[in-house]
């Protein structure tokens, strides 16, 4: 919304209250007998989003109809990866939400850059990935075990691609290369 | 037709709740009041507005965002939540446990958009499986949200019932404490007390709560159970949870 705080109807006597510096009660400034929550708007440094495609001059389609475009609009830079480059897409052609490259910093092609987490009209949620995840989550040692063989022990995304989710998925392209597709600087 | 289950019973009990011509709504891994929401709308609320987050066929937003703000405009008439714990101030912990905020013994999820709707839907039920001390307890070790606010802060609603396997608590909005009901037979008084770590307000026998009618359990079984496997609304619960019809 790029405003600097709003006021909402929720929270008064919530313990989150005392954990959050960027949350307090004030008066309402048209109606100073009543009181609410007010948050301070987040402006996280990077918003790092995946969606369905994009154009080369940096226009996404999310592929999905999300609120995810609420962190674009916050955040100083913005990442997209995407499942698909194509040469031109507008507005119109879009599935789902649309990002316009205005909005965007950096691109890059990263099929299956939601994995293990599903892309809709693409390919759901891995379960098994997310069944070995969870049972790696029970205690540090399993859990450093499960990022040595998914994150630390691969190369790049490529490396990722095949020893992790093409090795489960044979309707995959194995061909499939990630490459840088567009960098622009940062306006702010 | 067979003795309804437990998850049968809090259907029925949370559908009475729906008002006919309210736009009635819940929100994450609430199967139970999914059912309780289309048992009403196919019962006592013909003219309801039902709102299931994460159901294709009843949720009318692409986005919860847009539900979010029909919340804050106030026309959300009632919604359900449930807490790990919530205590006799009508306050829910879905955060942590422990007394040490910073080195909790067990950390949940937390509230998403509970803290909000708790103060903006008119009414709030709140559900819970279990009815035991260890989850109605004198004080919640956390408030994820409060039961009560000073009257000069904005809310436009707040806990109206607690709906449990034994009981309906009622939230006394004078006194600003839960106060006991109802008892669900066969269940007593007594276990009732004896299941909850606060001050029931008891002074002698409860009311005992209307029984299920054949007509719920009939639509619950035949209407709600093939609607929901049909639409994509809790598919798998509806299927193991509510009996199939005949």
């Amino acid at each position: 919304m790029g405003v600097p705080y709003v006021p909402f109807v929720g929270l008064v006597g919530s313990d989150l209250l005392k954990r959050r510096d960027d949350m307090m009660i004030c008066p309402d400034p048209f109606d100073p007998s009543i009181e609410s929550v007010v948050v301070r708007a987040m402006r996280p440094d990077v918003a790092l989003l995946h969606g369905l495609r994009a154009d080369k001059a940096g226009n996404v389609d999310l592929g999905v109809v999300t609120d995810d475009v609420l962190l674009a609009e916050a955040a100083h830079r913005v990442v997209v990866t995407v499942e698909e480059v194509v040469d031109a897409l507008t507005e119109a052609e879009a599935q789902g939400t649309f990002l316009p490259k205005v909005l965007v910093n950096v691109l890059a092609h990263a099929p299956y850059g939601a994995h293990p987490g599903g892309m809709p009209g693409r390919y759901t949620v891995d379960a098994e990935h997310m069944r070995r995840y969870v049972a790696h989550s029970k205690d540090d040692e399993a859990f450093a075990a499960y990022l040595q063989e998914t994150v630390h022990g691969v190369a790049d995304h490529q490396a990722y691609l095949k020893k992790v989710v093409y090795r489960d998925r044979p309707e995959s392209d194995p061909d499939a290369t990630p490459t840088m597709q567009s960098q622009r600087q940062s306006a702010s | 037709m067979t003795a309804p289950a437990p998850e049968e019973l809090m259907a029925i009990h949370l559908s009475r709740e729906v008002r006919d011509g309210e736009i009635s709504a819940c929100g994450a891994l609430s199967m139970i009041p999914a059912a309780g929401l289309l048992l009403a709308k196919h019962t006592h609320a013909p003219q309801a507005d039902i709102l299931i987050l994460g159901s294709p066929a009843f949720f009318p937003f692409r986005t919860s965002r847009q539900f979010h703000y029909l919340a804050q405009r106030g026309d959300l008439g009632l919604f359900f939540v449930s807490g790990v714990q919530i205590d006799q101030q009508g306050n829910y912990n879905l955060h942590l446990l422990g007394q040490d905020h910073d080195h909790p013994d067990v950390r949940f999820p937390g509230g998403y958009g509970g803290g909000l709707i708790y103060y903006a839907a008119r009414r709030t039920v709140v559900f819970r499986t279990e009815h035991s001390p260890r989850v109605f307890v004198e004080h919640v070790d956390f408030i994820s949200a409060a039961g009560v606010t000073p009257p000069h802060m904005l809310r436009l609603g707040g806990p109206s019932k607690v709906v449990t396997p034994l009981a309906t608590l009622a939230m006394d909005r004078e006194a600003g404490v839960l106060k006991l009901e109802s008892v669900h037979p066969p269940h007593t008084t007594e276990a009732v007390v004896a299941a909850t770590g606060f001050d029931l307000g008891v002074t002698g026998a409860a009311p005992q709560t209307a029984p299920p009618t054949a007509e719920e359990l009939r639509v619950l079984r035949a209407v709600v159970r093939p609607l929901m496997m049909e639409t994509g609304t809790y598919p798998d619960w509806a299927a193991q949870h509510l009996a199939a019809a005949g």
